[in-house]
């Protein structure tokens, strides 16, 4: 018996591993499509809100960012946008990476609906300032960060060994509950109670409120300010920067045909930026003068991902690099200016000027739709085809001819959207920076302008669920010379 | 007597083009044969649909110092 083609010299990382439709996992590790999809067009949904809410208040980014409609604004982002389609993602990638099923579809498809109630909740009070209400949809959106947690560790569980993408995972979940409980302790530091102990009180409820109020006089000792700033790393750094590298280490080799290049560098990069998040949640937080070091132990970690990820684009054994790649690959860029804005905004004794307040808003614009945003579209162009395509197609292969993943959405859309984000980026933070509100209104107008395009081609990749293009298979070909040889 | 093998090389391609690749050439499998894919991944969509339409498959990682992995399949029965 041959072998069926040339040989190369590339070295394979992945630990040997066999899988088998003759083995233990016949129904194969991917969950139901719709599934992650439903986060994904949730995500959507929500970072469109989130834009057309900008656009129609630009003021709101021309002033200092501490006020309830930038704090609510910044949720339908991240929570909305960001996390909704970072646990879609999860759902789909995690099993798919470990080659096991998902601990429960069942529980997953109750966090859905239990984070999008309380996203909603959230926002809505954010709004209006009403800290209560604020608690209540906040400890639904911790049931179903919990619910989300306790799913993907128990997949996690089933795997033994630790690989640097698992890794990644468990330290996102940390941080995703270290996050989740400072902003339920922010809430509850910014509410009031009454209670009439003199009349028979419920000891549990009498027990949640000493919890309540013993964490509102803990977090009355540091600055408000510093706060929310801290609880605003924990979630930009510790979560969705993080999942960004995680998932980087898996997809974009995957995606350009490569390998990761040095584990022990990709290992080294997730333990710095764990160790990055940590310090400086706790140095923003006590206003410490170690503020530079714990921005340079982050900046370190940051920077060996990037080396990695250029280690891995340099030795890709795919030469083209799509419009998606190229989406994800620009947002990285950004990573580099978002970490010397944070490394230069870090400095101790820097006054807050209307100036320097700008720039720390620029800061977290930049984080949020620079970085995290544009990273996410990109990637939604390599998943949602292959979701939709999945869904409509698996059935067919081998009977019908079916749609190639890029024929299934306008490449030509795709770029003129990722460049009206560009310009949408650059124009919205001049106008920051000016604190200038028509300056900001179109540059939102441009980020407006690029998700019309985005909504566009996700419309037509989704009508292949309505109607699919199927055509009738080409006669085969005998194998000569192509992919198919045979022997005996 | 050894079985035919039919040798499928669909490294080098976008996903879901390999899996397309190797369910067409499953298509025309004469009975008895075996269709060896090499894939630069390991092929998990690819199973489900090995046992719903009557093969057995087994993926491993490639063998002879090569990247990727091999899939050997058969027909059940």
């Amino acid at each position: 018996m041959n072998t069926a083609s040339s040989p190369s010299s590339v070295a394979r990382a992945d630990a040997p591993r066999s899988s088998g439709s003759a083995g233990p996992r016949l129904d194969g590790p991917v969950p139901d499509v719709t599934l992650p999809l439903r986060f994904v067009l949730f995500g959507i949904f929500s970072l469109v809100s989130g834009i057309v809410m900008l656009v129609a208040r630009p003021d709101l980014l021309a002033a200092y960012h501490y006020n309830q409609h930038i704090v609510a604004i910044t949720h339908v982002f991240v929570l909305g946008f960001l996390l909704s389609i970072v646990s879609g993602a999860m759902y789909q990638l995690v099993p798919i990476v470990l080659e096991t099923p998902l601990h429960s579809e069942r529980l997953a498809r109750w966090h859905f609906v239990v984070h999008v109630v309380s996203v909603t909740g959230m926002v809505a009070m954010f709004w209006v300032w009403n800290m209560k209400q604020l608690g209540h949809f906040g400890s639904g959106l911790a049931l179903g960060a919990a619910l989300f947690s306790w799913n993907i560790i128990r997949t996690l569980l089933r795997v033994r060994g630790w690989t640097v993408v698992s890794f990644g995972i468990a330290s996102v979940l940390f941080w995703l509950g270290s996050v989740v409980i400072a902003g339920l302790a922010l809430a509850a530091a910014k509410s009031t109670y009454e209670l009439n102990e003199s009349s028979g009180v419920n000891p549990l409820l009498a027990a949640t409120l000493n919890g309540l109020r013993a964490a509102q006089s803990f977090l009355a000792r540091f600055e408000p300010l510093a706060v929310m700033h801290s609880h605003a790393h924990l979630g930009v750094l510790g979560v969705f920067i993080l999942v960004t590298c995680t998932i980087a280490y898996r997809l974009v080799p995957m995606f350009v045909i490569g390998e990761m290049q040095n584990p022990r560098r990709a290992w080294t990069s997730l333990w710095l930026i764990n160790a990055g998040t940590a310090a400086t949640f706790l140095a923003v937080l006590n206003q410490s003068p170690l503020k530079p070091v714990a921005g340079l132990i982050s900046a370190s970690g940051l920077l060996l991902y990037g080396l990695e990820l250029h280690a891995i684009i340099r030795n890709r054994r795919r030469k083209t690099l799509d419009w998606g790649i190229r989406m994800f690959l620009t947002s990285q860029s950004l990573l580099g200016v978002l970490v010397l804005l944070g490394l230069g905004l870090s400095r101790p004794g820097i006054p807050l000027t209307p100036f320097s307040g700008q720039l720390e808003t620029t800061y977290g614009f930049l984080a949020i739709l620079g970085v995290a945003g544009l990273a996410i579209l990109g990637m939604l162009y390599k998943i949602v085809p292959f979701l939709v395509w999945f869904a409509a197609y698996s059935r067919q292969i081998g009977r019908t001819r079916t749609p190639a993943l890029h024929e299934m959405y306008s490449t030509r859309l795709q770029i003129l959207g990722g460049g009206s984000w560009l310009a949408g980026l650059a124009v919205t933070i001049a106008g920051i920076l000016a604190s200038h509100p028509a300056c900001i209104r179109a540059g939102t107008l441009l980020l407006a302008a690029s998700l019309v395009t985005f909504a566009f081609n996700i419309a037509r990749i989704l009508g292949h669920l309505v109607h699919p293009q199927l055509q009738p298979i080409a006669p085969r070909v005998p194998a000569s010379g192509g992919p198919l040889r045979t022997t005996t | 007597m050894a079985a035919d093998v039919i040798h499928l090389d669909a490294r080098g391609l976008e996903p879901p083009q390999p899996m397309i690749r190797i369910v067409e050439a499953l298509e025309a499998l004469p009975a008895g044969a075996e269709l060896h894919a090499r894939t630069d991944r390991n092929p998990v969509h690819l199973h489900p649909f090995l046992a719903e339409r009557g093969f057995l498959g087994n993926s491993t990682a490639a063998p002879d110092h090569e990247y990727g992995f091999l899939t050997i399949i058969r027909r059940a029965g």
